[in-house]
């Protein structure tokens, strides 16, 4: 009976897991940047949402599109100013430049609202559903299926759009799409600005769950990775499946292992997929 | 030797130069008139809000000793300078920074960094170099077993918070059988959890859950689901502040109640009351100190009500016990010195393994370990939001509460 439960654990962390890789993963898949940055991005977009509900009162699902419009807003200009200078440099000196970059938001953040931890306790909460022995916290899920419904948007907009297709281009060749006439300096923008913005929305949502504090973005930003090896680089539903598939494989590993082994546990497997599925589970042709 | 000769006729032409100006200005302070006192703190990194606490309570301390002239040794008076240094919640870093503390900027003596795994880290140099140590934030049995003379501890043994909540919740309700524990693998929320495992048993109360969480987990549903199997009806989650309001949310989520839910150590933190909001209600914890506490003691802040003051007026808050338990491990060192009547280490050393002396802390005595024996840390509940003591029975503010839902 108890496994219902587990598997349902692991599902509600797996949709919140895929939210916090999806925008990390389109920047390492099209522009080749491995951007360490992200699980600040993260951070800054929950505090957008503690903010924008202690002095205003929005709700947190609200600041989902103002933190995701601000971090968009950031990270085309971090992108167009600084990252496109070395943008065509080996990958360790985009790295270098972004984990740089980090640190330096990062302690900016740490001066300007202290490392300590807070929370955005709603006033009113959504509570639990109980279906039969199984509890879902009703906030999770919630935010689970906003998380999911972004990422769905994000994917359409790869697929349908004239700028989707200009960007999945550039994926495939950076070249061959600027002889085509792309403009991949600006795509380049777009594509950090749009991996910026689901960072801020996925920051917004995990608001009511997460504690918040400049601390946890390497945190963020190793589940990002995992889950960007797990599922395959640059694609949406790689994301997605990696993300459920880390919550899940977490959640029976704590059970089964004990919960100091779960992290291990990913990591291992993580080894094997390296070892045995090097693109990930879905691959680099999950996307186009 | 010439480069010498030059420097000491130079040095003896200043000198009489600064003696005709010290005739005018009635002397001048020398670099002798300092005691430095080396801190090497968390500043930055995942442990930087205890790191900030404890120099918080560094600070208020060398202020009061400061406005009252210093520190008197034997016949002069001594400033209190601190000398710190940010060792980025990175244990390695922090005996190394202990090192350059005592070698480089030549500290008199030397607070312990954070928590029981660096100053036993750290604990190591201030031995080789025979600098007194202080530790304000160190309380596993296992930092001070190593047979060193000069460190010294301000918080007692873990079993002396589990033992008397072991006592509380028995004595209160002779229905509490079945205990979880759910700790942080980590020195000291380990050690405590097996703490309170023997307190448990020793009483006869079932041990149905004991489960590790590794450092740094974002996610404990599979540890509370299986709590919530286990059906205990006293819960016990360690950890440090950020898990354990974590670990309460999706106790929430997850729709795990007891009749006792016990968290160590956070709850004594505002911050944790304000993060978890309604979810604190009924919360018991246990601490080595609390603002509501009163001694007359004989230290530069005296009473305790003294002492809460000075914070308020410095800080606009009340003082929790780490950054109480770091104001006092300066007042001790204090105590040391002036009883001592020098900065020789190794009389001030044996003034500390002799002191008995009461603060505003409380009784400081410290066991042949170095690690104070003389406290009862209190026990407390988070009631309407506020941390209530509930014993020993002399400051007690309210009654035990059952009921975690």
């Amino acid at each position: 009976m108890i496994y219902f439960q587990v598997l349902a654990n692991g599902l509600v962390l797996g949709g919140l897991y895929a939210c916090i890789a999806v925008g990390f993963s389109l920047v390492w898949g099209v522009l080749n940047v491995i951007n360490i940055l992200h699980g600040t991005f993260i951070v800054l977009g929950s505090y957008i949402a503690l903010f924008s509900y202690n002095l205003l009162g929005i709700h947190p699902f609200v600041s989902v599109v103002t933190a995701g419009a601000a971090l968009y807003l950031i990270g085309h200009a971090v992108q167009s100013t600084l990252v496109n200078r070395v943008i065509a440099a080996p990958v360790l000196m985009t790295l270098t430049l972004t984990f740089g970059l980090d640190l330096l938001l990062n302690n900016l953040m740490l001066v300007a609202f202290k490392a300590d931890y807070r929370k955005l306790v709603l006033e009113n909460p959504l509570g639990q559903l109980e279906i039969g022995p199984v509890f879902m916290p009703l906030d999770r899920v919630a935010a689970m299926g906003l998380a999911l419904l972004l990422t769905f948007l994000l994917y359409r907009l790869l697929r349908d759009s004239r700028i989707g297709r200009a960007i999945v281009a550039v994926r495939m060749d950076r070249e061959a799409a600027s002889l085509m006439g792309v403009d991949v300096s600006r795509i380049n923008a777009v594509t950090f600005g749009l991996g910026a913005m689901m960072a801020g929305a996925a920051g917004s949502l995990l608001s009511i769950v997460y504690p918040i504090s400049p601390l946890n973005s390497g945190m963020f930003l190793g589940k990002a990775f995992v889950i960007c090896v797990l599922g395959g680089l640059g694609s949406v539903p790689g994301a997605i499946v990696g993300g459920l598939a880390l919550g899940i494989i977490e959640s029976f590993g704590a059970i089964w292992f004990g919960p100091e082994h779960a992290v291990t546990i990913s990591f291992a497997l993580l080894i094997l997929i390296l070892i045995f599925r090097p693109a990930g589970l879905i691959g680099k042709r999950g996307f186009e | 030797m010439i480069g010498s000769m030059k420097f000491s006729r130079r040095f003896v032409v200043a000198l009489g130069g600064a003696a005709a100006i010290g005739l005018a200005t009635g002397g001048v302070a020398t670099a002798q008139d300092v005691i430095k006192i080396g801190a090497p703190l968390p500043l930055t990194g995942p442990l930087s809000p205890e790191g900030v606490k404890q120099q918080q309570g560094y600070d208020l301390w060398a202020e009061a000793a400061n406005a009252k002239g210093g520190i008197k040794v034997g016949g002069k008076t001594y400033k209190v300078q601190l000398v710190y240094a940010d060792y980025a919640s990175n244990t390695p870093r922090a005996v190394q920074t202990a090192e350059r503390l005592i070698t480089e900027d030549k500290v008199n003596f030397l607070f312990s960094p954070f928590g029981s795994g660096a100053a036993k880290a750290a604990s190591t140099v201030s031995e080789k170099y025979a600098i007194p140590t202080v530790a304000a934030t160190a309380s596993s049995e296992q930092v001070y077993d190593q047979g060193y003379k000069y460190l010294f501890g301000t918080f007692t043994p873990n079993q002396t918070l589990t033992e008397p909540l072991a006592d509380l919740v028995t004595a209160k309700d002779k229905n509490v059988k079945r205990v979880a524990i759910l700790a942080r693998n980590d020195l000291f929320p380990l050690a405590i959890g097996q703490e309170m495992e023997k307190s448990a048993k020793s009483r006869n109360l079932e041990v149905v859950m004991f489960e590790k969480y590794a450092i740094g987990t974002m996610d404990h549903a599979s540890a509370i689901t299986q709590m919530r199997a286990a059906k205990p009806d006293w819960i016990f989650a360690t950890g440090y502040i950020n898990d354990l309001i974590l670990i309460r949310k999706q106790m929430k989520d997850l729709g795990v109640k007891a009749p006792v839910v016990t968290m160590i150590a956070g709850p004594a933190y505002q911050e944790f009351i304000d993060a978890s909001g309604p979810l604190a209600e009924n919360i018991s914890s246990a601490a080595w100190w609390h603002p509501a506490v009163r001694y007359k003691g004989e230290d530069v802040f005296g009473t305790t009500e003294a002492f809460n003051k000075a914070w308020a007026d410095k800080y606009k808050s009340e003082p929790d016990y780490a950054q109480a338990s770091a104001a006092a491990a300066g007042a001790v060192l204090q105590l040391a010195i002036e009883k001592a009547g020098t900065l020789d280490g190794a009389k001030v050393r044996d003034a500390l393994a002799a002191m008995d002396a009461v603060t505003f802390y409380g009784r400081i005595k410290f066991g042949p370990t170095g690690q104070v024996t003389s406290l009862a840390p209190p026990v407390f509940q988070i009631q309407g939001g506020k941390p209530m003591v509930i014993m020993p029975a002399e400051i007690k503010q309210a009654e035990f509460k059952f009921g975690v839902n």
